[in-house]
């Protein structure tokens, strides 16, 4: 402890501490759910983040190294810089798109592609949070990303509309389908609504 | 001022009647389905047949000429309820010549639960019938900031309800065969950030019925859709910094629901507000206190924009009564 820990964030699934030169994901119980399935969420969650993290850095995607699992804790390296949340701009946006093509090539769901789970550091782009990711080449589950990094984008940047293109922009460059995606995004969008 | 509200996006018919300071009355007439689920066309034809009938209730504790407004639900709901609700509005409106006003059902929602409640700037979990959503004030609009990926949790639990056997509405009587079952049985359980899937836990729940007692089966499926919805309100709760939760929507009147809603503010300090009953379900009194709202602001819909809009989103009304960021 000397070092110096501190707790930065209660999420919706852990607490987040931060040393020197790691952080810990400490997924604690939620008691607000069923034990049985606050067991099972936990678990699946954590080993699903350590191992698509490290799966995702090997196939070209800036992620944190996962250094230490235990239990369901899990200790990763820490980068430092500020989350795309506060920094974000078209440039910014194009690079994620590149990243997400190479993270989907790679069939690999991010599952909560929020701008908070992207982090600034060295002018690259770190994605973290795993614990909602998926093993998923499907349109579906690509389109779900897209969806959800897009809904982030207008609950919080009035520019969104531009950030949207940039990200499609970069997201096109190598992925060629990225059209029919697109036309996936707009499908999820006219769900769960009356018609 | 005084205005006269009319809500019909679905089951309920309500006319209402709101001054600044509170509710003065309330009539409805609930379209209870003979069998299945809510037929679009019957519940339409049920609010043609009682629309004048509510209207002349609250309508006969008043003088009409003190009414300054006319505020309709003009959306989201079913196209034909919507069109009677508002062809009703606009008669009135023309016949007193008084302003009329388009509402969007969600935003009432949320609007009366404010005024009654307090809150000033509370993350919002709206669940009904066909609606999901956590919402959050920002920057003159509601923002949407999860939803569900295919179908609302009121109709996922009606869906199940009625494959197993159980009268409409569905989900009280889902509720009541919780409290006896034994164990929990897992069930698909999907988040995608703020967002959420319902579809497959229908599916799995008519699987379950076929081996396992329905009380089991109902448990599970509670403890699965509700943990998700609180997963993503705490994480909503997170990522805004805010410190309110709101529960807003016909389901919300689920105890198990508000239970675990309240275990997760209190975990992380937070406050969690559910409204009485009578709030939570569709009523007039929101759609004529958020025409209130809305009038006093310089807000009101010409007749040439008054038709029906079954998909109208929260986020495209433009909140002038909230001051600040």
């Amino acid at each position: 402890m000397d070092q110096g820990i501190v707790k930065v964030v209660t999420g919706a699934e852990a607490a987040v501490y931060v040393q020197a030169r790691s952080v810990i994901k400490k997924r604690v119980p939620k008691k607000y759910r069923a034990a049985e399935l606050d067991i099972k969420l936990r678990k699946e969650r954590t080993k699903n983040e350590a191992k698509i993290q490290s799966e995702a850095r090997r196939a070209g995607v800036p992620t944190p190294i996962i250094q230490e699992i235990n239990g369901f804790d899990i200790t990763m390296e820490r980068i430092e810089g500020p989350s795309v949340r506060s920094v974000i701009n078209e440039t910014i946006a194009e690079q994620i798109g590149e990243i997400f093509c190479t993270l989907h090539s790679a069939g690999i769901a991010h599952g909560d592609p929020t701008t908070y789970n992207m982090i600034v550091s060295h002018k690259q782009i770190y994605l973290i949070d795993f614990g909602l990711a998926s093993y998923d080449r499907s349109l579906e589950a690509r389109g779900v990303d897209v969806h959800v990094f897009f809904q982030s984008l207008e609950a919080s940047h009035e520019n969104y509309r531009a950030l949207k293109k940039a990200f499609l922009a970069g997201y096109t460059k190598k992925c060629r389908d990225a059209e029919q995606v697109l036309k996936k995004v707009e499908e999820i969008k006219g769900r769960g609504r009356y018609l | 001022m005084i205005v006269l509200g009319l809500e019909g996006t679905a089951w309920n018919l309500s006319a209402s009647l709101v001054s600044d300071d509170e509710v003065l009355c309330e009539a409805n007439s609930a379209y209870i389905p003979t069998s299945g689920g809510i037929h679009p066309r019957e519940a339409a034809q049920h609010f043609a047949s009682n629309i004048i009938g509510v209207i002349r209730e609250v309508l006969s504790s008043t003088d009409p000429r003190s009414i300054e407004g006319v505020a309709f639900s003009q959306g989201p709901g079913l196209g034909p309820c919507l069109r009677i609700v508002g062809t009703a509005a606009r008669a009135i409106a023309l016949r007193l010549s008084v302003p009329l006003v388009g509402v969007n059902h969600c935003v009432a929602h949320i609007e009366i639960e404010r005024w009654k409640t307090d809150l000033s700037d509370p993350i919002v979990l709206y669940v009904s019938g066909a609606n999901s959503q956590v919402l959050s004030y920002r920057q003159k609009r509601y923002r949407i900031l999860g939803e569900t990926l295919d179908i609302g949790i009121g109709n996922c639990l009606d869906k199940f309800a009625r494959s197993a056997g159980l009268s409409h509405p569905g989900g009280p009587k889902v509720e009541r065969l919780a409290q006896e079952a034994q164990r929990y049985l897992s069930m698909p359980y999907v988040v995608k950030g703020m967002d959420f899937s319902f579809s497959g836990i229908v599916t799995a729940a008519q699987e379950a019925m076929k081996s396992a007692p329905l009380e089991d089966v109902c448990y599970s499926f509670q403890e699965t859709a509700f943990s998700m919805l609180v997963e993503v309100c705490e994480r909503a709760l997170s990522q805004t910094d805010k410190s309110d939760l709101l529960l807003a929507g016909g389901v919300g009147a689920n105890k198990r629901l508000q239970k675990m809603l309240t275990v997760m503010c209190a975990e992380r300090g937070a406050r969690f507000f559910a409204p009485k009953s009578e709030y939570l379900q569709d009523n007039g009194a929101m759609i004529a206190y958020t025409g209130l709202l809305m009038l006093s602001h310089g807000l009101h819909t010409p007749i040439s924009a008054s038709g029906a809009n079954p998909n109208f989103r929260p986020d495209e009304v433009e909140v002038l009564w909230i001051k600040g960021s």
